[in-house]
């Protein structure tokens, strides 16, 4: 009995009965043709499989993820987030203990990268700064145009409420968000992502960033800053 | 957060989709157009989506519609595609098009001389895993249907890719 392509190939995807399954073994056994038949079909299938499993594995654009944050933003009631922010303004106290609590949080987890000389972290007047690659990257790198070689990405551009230029970031061990002022790159957030880029898989790395891009929601004052406008920011210094 | 829980639903798609982008695009810069474009519109859309009914197929369909209404519209404009080998004599494009085939790879060449209809059989149960009956229902073929392209798709395939 012969065997057709279409019943080849519904073995090859387990979507036959178990009959078929039986008569299209029994078919193999003693088909050396057929078995080759079936191979191809399987080696395009995994030549297929290992084709795209990149785009699977890759982290997502935070371009993309964003959508999806800003959502979630938007759907939270309006009248609760100002009545918020009036409190906030009511509560002079409230901005100091978040900064301390802030700080508090950030100094454990960035302590060990600020240890290192020549790490992208520094602590100066109290206040975590960007330097050395890290600083470099968030001076010149664009996020419309990636550089492969650099160790930094650039996620978003965007305006914060004070009027800042911040931009969010991800690197080996550490994401985050930097804020330009005129002492630098001021990191007022930043999270650990010790596992992350280092083989850790594309979850990881995917909390990491929408951590951060929670959290560059909540900075951002306006829409993000289009591939245009970022150059032409970046080439006046950030201001 | 019960508001949030369409997003997060959808951010842990989004692998697959831009994976099921790929598989239907050109190059990754078109297929991260598609997903954008498939994430806003599943956005505007979502009172349509019935909690419960699964997102991921729900997804899909939006992506292949766009896909299809695009391909379309650019078949419209252009006359035709042209063949992705002969981009060098594409006028002014003519660069980008040179880069842009140095790039290609076989299997994505082989992809995009599918006739559409076998494409978007072959990325959904070759490429994304799904059952036949859950890509008929997403495609809203018959299951002879899908099974006819399926196999006519492979075919094809082992024809460009096992030749050498």
């Amino acid at each position: 009995m012969t065997i057709d392509d279409e019943l080849l190939i519904a073995f090859a995807d387990g979507e036959c009965s178990d009959a078929e399954r039986a008569e299209v073994e029994r078919a193999l056994a003693d088909d050396p043709a057929l078995r080759e038949r079936l191979e191809q079909h399987r080696r395009v299938a995994a030549r297929m499989a290992a084709h795209y499993a990149p785009m699977f594995e890759a982290p997502v654009p935070d371009r993309l993820a964003a959508l999806l944050h800003k959502q979630q933003t938007d759907v939270i009631d309006f009248a609760a987030a100002r009545e918020n922010r009036q409190q906030r303004r009511r509560l002079p106290g409230w901005g100091q203990w978040g900064a301390i609590a802030a700080s508090l949080a950030v100094g454990i987890l960035v302590g060990q990268l600020t240890l290192s000389t020549g790490g992208p972290v520094e602590s100066r007047q109290g206040a975590l700064m960007a330097r050395g690659e890290l600083a470099e990257a968030l001076d010149v790198q664009l996020a419309s145009a990636p550089e492969e070689a650099s160790g930094v990405r650039i996620g978003v551009t965007f305006r914060n409420q004070s009027g800042q230029f911040c931009r969010s970031f991800a690197m080996k061990d550490l994401s985050g968000i930097g804020c330009r002022s005129d002492d630098g790159w001021r990191l007022p957030v930043t999270h650990a992502t010790s596992a992350a880029q280092s083989g850790g898989g594309y979850r990881q790395a995917a909390s990491g960033d929408s951590l951060v891009l929670q959290a560059a929601t909540g900075m951002m004052s306006g829409t993000l800053l289009d591939a245009a406008t970022e150059r032409k920011v970046r080439d006046n210094g950030w201001r | 957060m019960a508001t949030g829980a369409f997003e997060e639903e959808m951010l842990a798609l989004l692998p697959r989709l831009r994976r099921f982008a790929r598989s239907l695009a050109r190059s990754d810069a078109d297929a991260d157009d598609l997903s954008q474009l498939s994430v806003e519109r599943a956005l505007k859309a979502r009172d349509q989506w019935q909690p419960g009914t699964r997102l991921d197929a729900w997804m899909y369909r939006i992506m292949r519609n766009i896909w299809i209404d695009e391909t379309r519209s650019r078949t419209r404009r252009a006359g035709v595609f042209a063949p992705e080998e002969d981009g060098v004599h594409v006028g002014d494009d003519g660069h980008e098009a040179i880069e842009r085939n140095v790039a290609v790879s076989e299997v994505d060449r082989a992809m995009a001389q599918l006739p559409d209809e076998q494409r978007e059989v072959i990325a959904l149960v070759l490429v994304e895993g799904l059952a036949y009956k859950e890509a008929s229902e997403i495609l809203d073929i018959p299951m002879g249907t899908l099974t006819s392209r399926l196999v006519r798709g492979r075919q094809a395939l082992v024809q460009m890719l096992e030749a050498a």
